[in-house]
């Protein structure tokens, strides 16, 4: 693992590029910690400072810190998508798993739960919970719904390989030799699925990460619990663009924009390492 | 008990049966196949592809999944309780049979290891729960199996494809013996090797049945694997069992004429003969030929064989022949 790693900061510059940028946001997250002012309190410094060596990133219209508002923010937007992949993970791996090796009615049965939850419309679900929630609303409430609705593609995914591992012998081996389903699941056929679900994890934060910007953005979000999304909010409800106070708006952005494209470069990198076969496409070898 | 056979197919039939959008399918892939497998014997199947040989010996193993239907007969091991059908037999008792008993050699075995596991977890995943004991124990007991198969023991720390095709082959080997079971069901293990690690590894497979005293049913199409390795011989074609016997026997005095076909395609060695082939291909199983199934490339065939099944009739030594041109011992 840890060789692989360096052989793909070594040969891999998109790799190298996401963990940099990747780094820089884990780094201010972490930076949350040492925060000299609590998250909530407004009005802790003077407002609408432009940027200086006493407030590196400035401060917004409410008196806050806009550098440690940003780093508490995107810890918590970090916990946020973290929460959700980890979540949604444990759904589609298990319903995809399950679904591919058991196959016939298990199958028909758990791919119609899929497909409805691929066809159902997200945003307007999402505005709905928050309509009906309100005040309920939280950011760990917000991960398990986003979680029960973001698992059916990957685990449409997951399907597909566990279909194919079971043809292979090894499988019916594994069953011949008196193995339990669980343990032919587990041992056999999740080592394949790994680097898959590697790959869709980052893919799931990202638009995890996304949707809850854009909620967080329109307002329909817990607005009090800082977010990347919520400091938008707030700024744009104090027309921070209109009043010049450009740094408020513009440095979340840019974080957030940092993380997506981290994750995006790093999920596309290890692709890489998944399917040999793009390493040769990348040589200009192969068949042309 | 003792002294039966270790096996007994009687009248077994399997069909593959689909029935979509209107469509009816059956094809009779087993067809009425009886054979005895006696005790530390090592039997040969033979056919060309799509003969059925492996939905025979998935049949045989209990393997059966949809489209594949059990229709009628049974294979009785002698190790299951009496009257205990294999295919009625509850999971409790199946998983204790297999592998420890009855252990299965699947085809394209190259790929019966799994490449993500090492070859130390594969015997764990495999064999472990059917030898119980002390973990030390296993592990002495798999390295002197290996031993046994010319293997080192650090293959154990090694992934499959580390590892050469005959390595792997014999690893394979050693996973379906390691238990010691009574019976091994082989279905083509060495078809993908060479001659010469093909050689080496049936004389493998030959040493460790001899020591075990199993029983082995040996599945592949290559005739010479079985003129060398094989105490007897069945002769399948078209889902039909078409002559059984002592493998030297049915090599020297072959009486089916598809056998008689099949042994004289074999180049011997300073002859000048052209050998001709037989006209025609194996039928397709979905629509087979009515009465004989060989009768439509059949060079000796009577009107008879087109309306009449030619039933599996015993002759002198053991030896069964399916014709109905055959009547009496060969001279």
């Amino acid at each position: 693992m840890k060789r692989i790693v360096l052989d793909l900061l070594k040969y891999n510059s998109e790799f190298r590029l996401g963990v940099f940028l990747i780094s820089i946001v884990v780094v201010m997250a972490g930076l949350s910690f040492f925060s000299p002012y609590p998250p909530n309190d407004v009005y802790v410094v003077a407002p609408d400072v432009p940027p200086s060596f006493a407030n590196w990133l400035g401060t917004t219209s409410r008196g806050q810190d806009v550098f440690w508002q940003l780093t508490i923010a995107i810890r918590n937007t970090l916990g946020f998508g973290l929460l959700v992949a980890l979540l949604s993970r444990v759904i589609s791996i298990t319903i995809g798993l399950l679904s591919g090796y058991l196959g016939g009615w298990v199958d028909r049965l758990l791919m119609a739960v899929n497909d409805t939850f691929i066809v159902i419309p997200l945003f307007p679900i999402l505005i709905l919970f928050y309509f009906v929630l309100r005040d309920s609303m939280s950011t760990v409430l917000l991960a398990v719904i986003m979680s029960s609705l973001g698992w059916a593609y990957d685990s449409r995914l997951i399907r597909s390989v566990a279909m194919s591992l079971k043809t292979r012998e090894f499988t019916g081996t594994s069953v011949f030799s008196g193995m339990t389903t669980f343990e032919i699941i587990s041992r056999e056929h999740l080592p394949y699925v790994l680097p898959i679900i590697f790959s869709t994890t980052l893919n799931n934060m990202n638009w995890s990460i996304g949707l809850e910007v854009t909620l967080a953005v329109l307002g329909f979000m817990d607005i009090n619990t800082p977010t990347i999304g919520g400091m938008i909010y707030w700024a744009n409800q104090h027309t921070a663009i209109v009043a010049g106070v450009w740094w408020w708006i513009i440095f979340p952005v840019l974080l957030v924009v940092a993380t997506f494209v981290g994750l995006y470069l790093i999920a596309v990198s290890i692709n890489e390492y998944i399917d040999p076969r793009s390493r040769l496409a990348r040589m200009g070898g192969g068949h042309s | 008990m003792k002294d039966g056979p270790i096996l007994r197919v009687e009248n077994l039939k399997a069909h593959f049966k689909t029935n979509y959008f209107g469509v009816h399918r059956e094809v009779p892939a087993v067809d009425d196949i009886s054979f005895d497998i006696g005790r530390n014997e090592i039997f040969g199947l033979a056919g060309e592809s799509s003969s059925g040989k492996t939905t025979l010996m998935k049949t045989i193993a209990g393997l059966i999944a949809p489209p594949l239907e059990l229709i009628g007969g049974h294979a009785q091991f002698s190790f299951m309780p009496v009257q205990t059908n294999l295919y009625k037999a509850d999971p409790a008792l199946l998983a204790k049979i297999r592998w420890r008993k009855l252990s299965y050699i699947m085809q394209g075995s190259m790929n019966v290891l799994n490449p993500l596991r090492k070859i130390r977890a594969i015997f764990s995943d495999f064999a472990a729960i059917h030898m119980p004991g002390p973990k030390d124990e296993f592990e002495e007991k798999v390295t002197s199996h290996l031993a046994r198969l010319r293997l080192e023991p650090t293959v154990l720390d090694a992934y499959p494809h580390e590892l050469s095709g005959g390595m792997r082959q014999r690893v394979t080997i050693a996973l379906a013996t390691i238990c010691k079971p009574d019976f091994i069901i082989a279905d083509e293990p060495t078809t993908a090797l060479d001659v010469i690690v093909q050689k080496e590894v049936l004389g493998m497979i030959r040493s460790v049945q001899r020591e075990m005293g199993s029983s082995v049913l040996f599945v592949t199409h290559d005739m010479g694997v079985h003129a060398s390795l094989t105490d007897r011989l069945g002769i399948l074609y078209a889902g039909c069992l078409v002559e059984t016997g002592r493998t030297k026997d049915v090599f020297d005095k072959p009486m089916h004429p598809y056998t008689r076909h099949l042994i004289h395609s074999l180049p011997r060695i300073g002859d000048t003969i052209q050998r001709t082939s037989l006209t025609g291909t194996p039928p397709n199983l979905a629509n087979p030929p009515s009465g004989c199934r060989f009768h439509p490339r059949c060079p000796i065939a009577t009107s008879i064989c087109s309306v009449e099944k030619p039933i599996l009739r015993q002759f002198s030594d053991g030896r069964r022949v399916a014709c109905h041109a055959v009547t009496g011992d060969p001279a």
